[in-house]
């Protein structure tokens, strides 16, 4: 896919605010795409999962303050899943190899990249809280570690199929940048293979919006 | 810096062991004392540890399979009723770690994926996966525990037939 069409697709995409957390590995065979928004950059992860204990996907980003596209492998081990009867909880590993190329007129030309973190989370129907990391490495564009954590809630707990609901908060924190955190309060709607999340960062007065689809 | 962040990256890409990613396979023909034919209507093993930690088996150790009072009976849908109309098996597996609808979803397409299955439902509430085989078709408790790993997840019991259709206090 050429440079415009995805700068395009990520531009369309690109609404703002925050490290998204959806299921990053599905069941063996299934693919999954995933749309986040962060305070900096909008990124499309199409994903494939071969066996349950990690995914291979190919990553679209585009950093908005920096006027620069990332396009990475990226590869997701789930490295440990603890199950209960109530709840799941997950650690995963993921990291990616790629290009950055500059966009809308950005002279620094292309570059190697690479990124690599950790994501982890558990749940169960009413409570969720998260943590993700990621330390960017985008060759002379620049370097960057960013992470976040999120906790929420499920006002009322949904049937299989039902339309379930959740109301969120994640705090940011890049310590690079100049508003280095930042907290969003957000709300998510999950129904069938559809989670969408909505949501708005009060410091920088940005909407969020985050979609997952599970084939 | 750079370099050594980027061996990094593509040394984490190729951290998944090959073992891991073809355990399934080897369960599937590793475990047939749990096979329906030599079972009990009802399997329900004792203890409250991870037995695939020691011997390799997918299939989760527990007390009581649901951790609650009861174990769920069979989840009535029009499809589950008409698949029993026709004669099918019904099974219900209690199912370790379903929380969401994407946890559903996966033990739908990995199920009903296998032509055994007539019919496939999980119930968030029991989280219970209810199954009818089609009839004269047969799956072991071993392939529906196999199976169950492949959607990421743990069966802690397996009940059929009369077992599968009442609740077992």
């Amino acid at each position: 896919m050429s440079r415009l069409v995805w700068t395009v697709a990520l531009l369309l995409l690109s609404l703002n605010s925050n490290i998204g957390n959806a299921r990053p590995v599905s069941y063996t065979g299934g693919l999954t795409l995933i749309e986040e928004s962060d305070r900096q950059s909008t990124s499309v992860l199409v994903h494939f999962t071969p066996a349950h204990q990690g995914s291979i996907g190919l990553r679209g980003e585009h950093n908005r303050d920096q006027d620069y596209a990332l396009y990475t492998l990226h590869p997701t081990w789930l490295a440990k899943r603890w199950f209960g009867t109530n709840h799941q909880g997950n650690l995963y590993l993921h990291g990616g190899v790629g290009v950055a190329n500059g966009v809308n007129g950005n002279p620094l030309g292309e570059d190697l990249a690479a990124h690599g973190g950790v994501m982890a989370d558990w749940e169960t129907r009413s409570l969720f809280a998260s943590y993700r990391s990621r330390y960017l490495d985008a060759g002379h564009f620049g370097n960057q570690f960013a992470h976040a954590a999120r906790a929420g809630f499920a006002p009322y707990i949904g049937k299989t199929g039902d339309l379930h609901t959740w109301l969120m908060l994640e705090i940011d924190h890049r310590p690079s940048e100049r508003i280095s955190m930042t907290a969003t309060p957000l709300i998510r709607f999950f129904k069938g293979p559809v989670l969408i999340e909505f949501g708005y960062t009060l410091s920088i007065n940005q909407p969020l919006i985050n979609f997952t689809y599970r084939l | 810096m750079k370099y050594v962040f980027l061996i990094s990256a593509i040394t984490l890409s190729l951290a998944i062991p090959p073992s891991a990613w073809s355990e399934d396979q080897s369960h599937n023909s590793e475990h047939h004392h749990q096979d329906a034919a030599a079972s009990a209507s009802r399997t329900t093993i004792p203890g409250a540890h991870d037995h695939q930690n020691h011997d390799g088996h997918p299939m989760e150790h527990s007390g009581n399979a649901t951790g609650q009072d009861s174990h769920a009976a069979l989840t009535r849908t029009d499809e589950i009723d008409r698949a029993l109309t026709e004669g099918g098996t019904p099974i219900v597996a209690d199912v370790l770690g379903v929380v969401c609808d994407f946890c559903a979803i996966a033990m739908n397409k990995i199920f009903g994926s296998r032509p055994e299955v007539a019919a496939v439902y999980v119930d968030l509430d029991t989280k219970a996966l209810s199954l009818v085989l089609s009839p004269s078709s047969t799956l072991s408790d071993a392939e529906i525990a196999n199976l169950a790993v492949q959607a990421g997840y743990r069966i802690a019991g397996i009940r059929r037939d009369e077992a599968a259709l009442e609740i077992a206090l």
